[in-house]
């Protein structure tokens, strides 16, 4: 049956909006063969274990794709303004399909990791092709997804360019070992932000963030990976060896700061402004934010606390049963040419995974793009990255334990 | 005797200047009604003046500069996408208004001028989609959609959007249709006109205010919904979702442009007809 | 009041459908859902289990008690704050009456970030607003509106005024200005007027904004998500998280229906206390 669906979806129209007609002869097709599916997803959400995945990723098998052909056509999902951007057009997204004959069906869908997660699962969860050949997700999601089964793995044969213009601590990261499932698009550092007219001295430690006298100007993240992990650095534990007990412990921390009353709020993306406007002196904070506000405001400062940063990375991956897989696969290779990567990053400003571009951005003539090819918030130096630390990769217990915890600090 | 009756010649009664107390109270009111406006205006004010910031950065969030280069056809069409999602946000609003209107009347219509067997209970059944967390609708609605295999799309939001404002039509609408008086409809069958022609020019004209209300509630809950859109868009953005996830990297001043514009087309339209109708404000058998 | 057979289910039939397919559907599968347990991995099982339920209640019910009672704050500024300008706008409007309608929703046709970031940017700590009472000495330093149970109820009463005016105008509308005429001169009051005719009359209005305000408001998740602070959660924000990142999708079921349930015992009880028909019609 599961073929028969897959047949079936891979003819579907590739076109974003479903006419009445498509509608109707889908359902008419497809009432039948899904009659026995529906009633039993309708009754409840079905789980990784009951999928019959025997033949397709298990450890040591090869990647199984619908096809091994190029079609020319590729569904790109991605974040907004995530990549280049000149004059209403994408050019990255333009050489590409110049130099590949590859249609590329861009679309900027992506808002947020869990949100977008949370509408992918239900097809996937059931077997089903979803409308995307390539999505780009954050480090968790992947390592979440892998284990899960949802991802296709990647056939490192057709990724010539990432073997050889990756940065070395691309490679083989703790949350996708061997990148069996995915590749760096573009990462950033989950540090500390601070206005030093604010603050009134430099910030240089975890600690800072509990000083008393910011109470009321501290902001920290809703997000609960980059909190305790941050959390479990300033208190001299390595992400990856930290146990329940661990977790605990940076949970009492926070839920200290949180009843002396000296967090102002838990962020998602809104840090920003509040930081900029005085609202808070100092926060938690993503490098790629600072370094656009600096624009702004030069004074704005961002640091790797001294007991460790959090390095993240947003890669790009294949959902399970993509139609046009082996394009997918072309366009991540495509991406992997330095000059490509130095055109993505010299836009996007968060930092880029393949070095050689700093030196083909330096080379540029406009002011913009020097300060990119400059700045440490896109191209670290050495002593930031040896203070830099991935996520712990949680199994699913984990995962509900830690979220448990965290939960408790931010829901007050 | 209807609301909306053309108003008659003032009597010389109402002519008479009225007492400096009342017309003072009512010069009140009138104040504080325009001073509400101004109130919900305000963060409009702050979004069109954003429109005209030059940011260093990708952030609109301080100003630092006054341009009109964002105005600018170049400039507008930075983004696509973002226009894109204006279209589909206008089109789907326009297309579920206009439907949870028309199917929010008819049951406003059938719950309160019949008495039939499970009028209660349906009553009832119409404020759960009003209580219902968006995200347990919006998550539920998707596995529907998945179980059918409906790829999501335009339709699907539209789908969605009908479906959370039908009750709020209905709710709006029922607060004129429960009180209706009877008396005008069968005065008019008694005349000899037929239900629909006693529909058309009697009941009509007498709930169409409620009916415009409605269809501006259904239209705003449309316009600004994000989570219920988020889970059955499949490729499609609306406004509210390409924002959120521009948010990440630093929303663009073309939004509040966009905003602008959008937002001036009603303004405009408003402004025409206020100075159309001038001197039409108060009738001449206000309440003083 | 007719009795029918046959038109009144006419009338319903196509929303009564709409509803039916796109939400008693999907509900019903949420809600044995919320009787269910599990795990992505493992999958969901339907035991009947109730510890959802119960989970919900011992973890979460100081928020739940908090929505309820920041839905009443908000429903009751709403009220306050429209119900003059609903009265203008039916009784001073004449033929303006829908301009001005059209007018007080215009500025909810922006997209709701832009509004929220523009409150931000007024009710900043040192903004161009507070920064200048702060200067001037009448509010301490340490003031803040932002990320405090003030600034959620402010943004929530503001985004959901509409949802108040609207219903309220249109139960003021249909009152016929010369009634009231006729009543001022019985009563030569206006105090006695409001009181003993308006008012009453008003009431199918305010019923109906109550309802779309306090339902909606109870359950809201971006209001506290963007303006809220430390102790703000409200129960919109626990099942979000419930559903995408605990990815509990039992667990955010039931405390769904557990909210339903108590905004539909809140909504009865109002309705009671009003001694209006519009539970039953």
């Amino acid at each position: 049956m599961d073929d028969e669906i897959r047949r079936l979806l891979s003819q579907a129209p590739r076109r974003s909006v479903m006419t009445r007609r498509d509608l109707l002869r889908r359902m008419g097709i497809g009432a039948g063969a899904l009659s026995v599916t529906a009633l039993a997803a309708a009754c409840g959400i079905r789980g990784e274990a009951e999928r019959n995945r025997t033949e397709e990723n298990g450890a040591g098998q090869g990647p199984d794709y619908t096809t091994d052909e190029i079609t020319g056509t590729l569904n790109f999902a991605n974040w907004p303004l995530y990549i280049d951007r000149a004059k209403g057009k994408r050019p990255t997204i333009d050489d590409f399909e110049k130099s590949s004959d590859i249609q590329v069906n861009y679309q900027e869908v992506i808002e947020d990791n869990e949100s977008f997660f949370g509408t992918i699962r239900e097809p996937l969860a059931n077997d089903q092709q979803i409308e995307w050949d390539l999505i780009v997700v954050t480090d968790w999601l992947i390592a979440k997804m892998a284990r899960l089964g949802y991802l296709e793995q990647l056939d490192h044969s057709r990724l010539p360019n990432f073997e050889q213009n990756a940065g070395e601590v691309y490679k083989d990261p703790t949350y996708d070992p061997g990148n069996a499932h995915s590749i760096p698009w573009q990462s950033g550092i989950t540090g500390i932000g601070y206005d030093p007219k604010r603050t009134g001295r430099e910030i240089t430690s975890f600690e800072d963030l509990f000083d008393p006298a910011f109470a009321g100007k501290v902001g920290m993240f809703t997000e609960m990976r980059d909190t305790m992990n941050l959390t479990l650095l300033g208190l001299g534990v390595d992400p990856q060896e930290a146990t329940v007990e661990d977790a605990e412990r940076a949970q009492q921390k926070l839920l200290e700061q949180r009843e002396a009353g000296i967090v102002r709020e838990y962020y998602g993306n809104e840090y920003a402004d509040a930081l900029i406007r005085g609202d808070v002196w100092i926060t938690m904070a993503w490098s790629g934010d600072i370094f656009q506000l600096q624009f702004d405001d030069p004074d704005l400062q961002f640091v790797v606390p001294d007991e460790g940063g959090i390095l993240w990375v947003d890669n790009m991956a294949i959902p399970q049963n993509a139609a046009h897989p082996i394009d997918a696969l072309e366009f991540m290779n495509f991406v992997y040419d330095p000059e490509v990567a130095a055109q993505i990053t010299a836009w996007v400003n968060y930092i880029c995974p393949v070095p050689a571009a700093q030196d083909i951005l330096a080379q540029a003539k406009d002011n913009y793009t020097q300060q990119v090819a400059q700045s440490p918030l896109v191209f670290p130096t050495p002593e930031m990255e040896a203070r830099l630390h991935s996520y712990k990769t949680l199994e699913e217990d984990e995962e509900e334990a830690w979220n448990d915890l965290f939960n408790q600090v931010i829901q007050g | 005797m209807s609301a909306t009756a053309a108003p008659q010649k003032p009597r010389a009664r109402d002519r008479a200047p009225a007492p400096a107390r009342t017309k003072r109270r009512g010069r009140w009111l009138g104040l504080y009604s325009k001073a509400v406006i101004a109130y919900l205006f305000l963060p409009i004010a702050v979004m069109i003046l954003f429109g005209f910031n030059d940011p260093k950065g990708r952030f609109n969030y301080t100003f630092q500069g006054f341009t009109l280069r964002y105005y600018s056809p170049s400039e507008l069409l930075a983004f696509p996408e973002l226009n894109e999602a204006m279209r589909h946000s206008l089109i789907v609003m326009g297309i579920s208004a206009l439907a949870a209107t028309t199917f929010g009347t008819l049951i406003a219509l059938a719950l309160t001028r019949y008495r039939f067997r499970g009028r209660g209970a349906f009553n009832l059944f119409l404020f759960l989609p009003m209580a219902t967390p968006e995200i347990t609708m919006g998550s539920a609605l998707l596995a529907l959609f998945v179980t059918l295999n409906v790829s999501r799309g335009l339709t699907t939001i539209v789908i969605a959007h009908i479906m959370f404002s039908i009750s709020y039509v209905v709710v709006t609408v029922k607060a004129r249709t429960a009180t209706l008086d009877r008396h005008l409809e069968d005065a008019a069958a008694d005349l000899g006109a037929d239900p629909w022609t006693t529909f058309r020019t009697v009941t009509f004209p007498l709930i169409r205010p409620a009916i415009l209300a409605g269809a501006l509630l259904a239209a705003v809950l449309s316009f600004d919904d994000y989570v219920i859109t988020l889970f059955n868009k499949g490729a499609v953005d609306t406004v509210p979702t390409w924002i959120a996830g521009a948010t990440r990297i630093g929303v663009p001043v073309q939004v509040n442009v966009l905003g602008t514009l959008v937002f001036m087309v009603g303004v405009v339209y408003v402004v025409i007809n206020l100075i159309r109708t001038r001197g039409e404000g108060t009738p001449a058998i206000a309440p003083r | 009041m007719r009795r029918g057979r046959l038109v009144p289910f006419l009338l319903s039939l196509p929303g009564a459908i709409w509803l039916l397919v796109f939400f008693a559907l999907p509900m019903a599968t949420m809600l044995s859902v919320s009787f269910q347990e599990g795990s992505l991995e493992e999958g969901y099982r339907f035991t009947g289990t109730a510890t959802n339920y119960t989970d919900a209640v011992t973890k979460y019910d100081f928020i739940l008690w908090r929505s309820l009672l920041f839905g009443l704050i908000v429903t009751a500024l709403t009220l306050v704050i429209s119900y003059p300008l609903a009265y203008w706008i039916a009784f001073r409007g004449g033929r303006r009456k829908n301009l001005y309608l059209l007018l007080i929703l215009l500025p909810f046709f922006t997209p709701y970030l832009i509004r929220t970031l523009s409150w931000k940017f007024i009710l900043a700590d040192s903004g161009f607003l507070l920064g200048t009472l702060k200067d001037v000495g009448i509010l301490d330093e340490g003031f803040r509106v932002l990320a405090t149970p003030i600034a959620v109820i402010s943004g929530m009463t503001y985004n959901f005024l509409p949802f108040m005016a609207l219903p309220l105008y249109v139960a003021l509308e249909r009152i016929d200005g010369r009634f009231l005429e006729a009543a001022q001169d019985l009563y030569s009051s206006r105090r006695e007027t409001f009181l003993r005719v308006t008012l009453p009359l008003s009431l199918p209005g305010v019923f109906a904004g109550s309802l779309l305000t306090f339902i909606p408001a109870v359950g809201d998740y971006i209001d506290p998500e963007y303006l809220g602070g430390v102790n703000t959660t409200m129960i919109g924000q626990v099942i979000q998280r419930e559903f995408l990142t605990s990815n509990d999708y039992p667990e955010g079921a039931a405390i769904s229906f557990l909210l339903m349930a108590g905004i539909l015992v809140g909504v009865f009880l109002y309705a009671r206390a009003l001694g209006t028909e519009e539970m039953t019609g």
